[in-house]
């Protein structure tokens, strides 16, 4: 069964491989005269997966290959579109990729020997509060929110990385599954919230509380208090719709994008137009005009897949991010401990609220709100921590099984 | 030109996008026969003074007899010694009118018994453990 099951995940590298070359040649019959450059990043890519591939499935024993597998293949699929609009960024993503597979394999060995240490809960919260009010005191604003501090030539985003200390912390804190102080408890999701929505992070905030209910909810599987959370998040909607004008201006493109459409509706209305322009199968890579969409390496690289992959791409890029999800739940339901459970669960929430977030915002089924697209986004820091978030579910899974095994 | 080497290149895309998604159905498919091909193991397990592992099913005969369900070679044992069976969440050891008895943490047994982690069990002159199946490793490493 083993030996079944390795040939259907080489099968599967072997066909994000082939994708890879498909597109980049594509991508080099495109420029004019033909350059072999775009095939070179082919090459690179490929080069970085099955080395990544080969070490995790040698050093690391009882891991879940699936994890790097479907992480590749996204990562893949955000690279051939980011070569297709902006190729100075590609080579700038892919050393992050590499960077990122490292950090994979590093988190998930140290994981897997670290989770036998205890720390103390308060410890993560401290971390947390740190790492989202630095860029409060000393960062730079972009794109309307306060949330990366730049150090010489690199910007980076602490939130991302506070994501990790946030679920570790209420995991630990809840690993005996009785809430002792509900106030103080929820003092300090508030404090994490609000520190959040002060960056003007709106997406932040809400995957933040929304993960914190999650976390909350599977470990005491208390109703009351999962409904008490979602009402006074309804509520705490209502009133920043009135209170912010930044949260109305979101609010308003998202309900009629159509009244404002060279202003606040803007980017909706581009995004809404690249994705009706790919219909089912796409225009085909290269064909569409991802350059008209604003922020289309960050926030809207899913209309720009759209576009040009169509429907039947974005639906299979959807159900892939549902089988990283799934595969999440899965090492959570089968991990031996209550912290390493809720751990688990907290990272596959944060990314499955993540994207459907995003993927939510950029069709207009919800108000936009720039959180980035794991693996697929442009940017190092959500690449370097989405493949750590990965690395411990992928430790979380070998501690689960080290003991079934070598006794 | 190149418009029409598009085309055929997002269809070859697209199709090897689906093969792909095809073989994580297979995968998955894969995983919960895995789950379902023990449907029998408690997770629990005897353990032999010499190291030697029984996993337990829901129903076992333990004897000399070769159709049992976990046979033991020993002269001392009757050949249909005794019976462990699940009931709930627990595992019961019952006697089945063996010569020479089944002995649980040194005492005869008459009635159903209900094991717990860590009780010896003695039949004919053999001592087992009862255990769970995860936590052999490290209560009994030494000789693993």
């Amino acid at each position: 069964m083993e030996l079944k099951m390795e040939a259907i995940y080489n099968k599967t590298i072997s066909a994000t491989a082939l994708i890879g070359f498909i597109a980049f040649f594509l991508l080099s019959l495109k420029t004019v005269p033909f350059s072999p450059a775009p095939l070179y990043g082919a090459i690179a890519f490929s080069t970085i997966m099955f080395a990544g591939y080969f070490l995790t499935n040698h050093i690391l024993y009882g891991q879940d290959p699936a994890l790097f597998i479907l992480s590749s293949f996204i990562s893949q699929l955000g690279l051939i579109m980011l070569y297709r609009i902006n190729p100075a960024a590609f080579s700038k993503q892919i050393n992050w990729y590499a960077l990122g597979v490292l950090a994979y394999i590093l988190s998930s060995a140290i994981i897997k020997y670290w989770v036998k240490v205890k720390i103390n809960p308060y410890f993560f919260l401290a971390a947390t509060l740190v790492l989202l009010a630095m860029p409060l005191l000393f960062g730079v604003e972009r794109g309307g929110s306060r949330s990366w501090i730049q150090l010489a030539n690199y910007s980076f985003q602490p939130s991302e990385l506070a994501k990790i200390t946030f679920v570790l912390f209420l995991a630990e804190k809840l690993r005996s599954g009785k809430i002792e102080s509900i106030l103080r408890l929820s003092g300090e999701i508030l404090a994490v919230t609000i520190l959040l929505m002060m960056a003007r992070d709106l997406g932040g905030a809400m995957l933040f509380y929304m993960t914190a209910l999650a976390i909350v909810f599977a470990a005491t599987s208390r109703m009351d208090i999962a409904a008490a959370g979602l009402a006074a998040a309804g509520t705490a909607a209502v009133f920043g719709y009135y209170l912010f004008g930044h949260v109305r201006i979101r609010v308003e493109a998202w309900l009629n994008p159509w009244q404002d459409v060279p202003g606040r509706g803007y980017q909706i209305v581009q995004s809404l137009f690249a994705i009706a322009q790919g219909g089912f199968f796409g225009t085909g890579l290269g064909m569409g005009h991802p350059e008209y969409i604003p922020a289309v390496a960050t926030d809207f690289i899913f209309s720009g897949f759209s576009e040009e992959f169509g429907f039947m791409g974005a639906a299979a890029l959807i159900v892939v991010y549902f089988l990283l999800v799934y595969r999440g739940i899965k090492i959570s339901l089968s991990a031996k401990e209550s912290f390493l459970a809720l751990a688990a669960l907290g990272i596959a929430t944060m990314f499955g609220l993540q994207i459907f977030t995003i993927i939510g915002g950029v069709i207009k089924l919800i108000p936009m709100t720039g959180v980035t697209l794991p693996f697929m986004s442009y940017g190092g820091s959500s690449m370097v921590m989405s493949f750590i978030s990965l690395g411990i579910l992928n430790g979380i899974r070998q501690s689960g099984r080290g003991e079934e095994d070598d006794g | 030109m190149y418009g029409l080497i598009a085309q055929v290149g997002k269809f070859a895309i697209i199709g090897i996008i689906y093969y792909f998604l095809y073989n994580f159905l297979k995968i998955m498919v894969v995983d919960l026969l895995m789950d379902k091909q023990h449907p029998g193991e408690t997770g629990y397990c005897l353990l032999d003074e010499d190291g030697r592992e029984y996993p337990l099913f829901p129903v076992n005969t333990v004897g000399r007899a070769s159709d049992s369900d976990i046979v033991i070679e020993d002269p001392f044992l009757s050949s249909k010694h005794a019976l462990i069976t699940k009931r709930g969440r627990n595992m019961l050891i019952q006697d089945l009118n063996s010569t020479n008895g089944t002995f649980v943490n040194g005492k005869k047994i008459k009635k159903p018994f209900k094991l717990r982690e860590n009780d010896e069990v003695v039949l004919g002159d053999r001592k087992f453990k009862f255990l769970r199946r995860e936590n052999r490793g490290i209560k009994n490493g030494g000789h693993l």
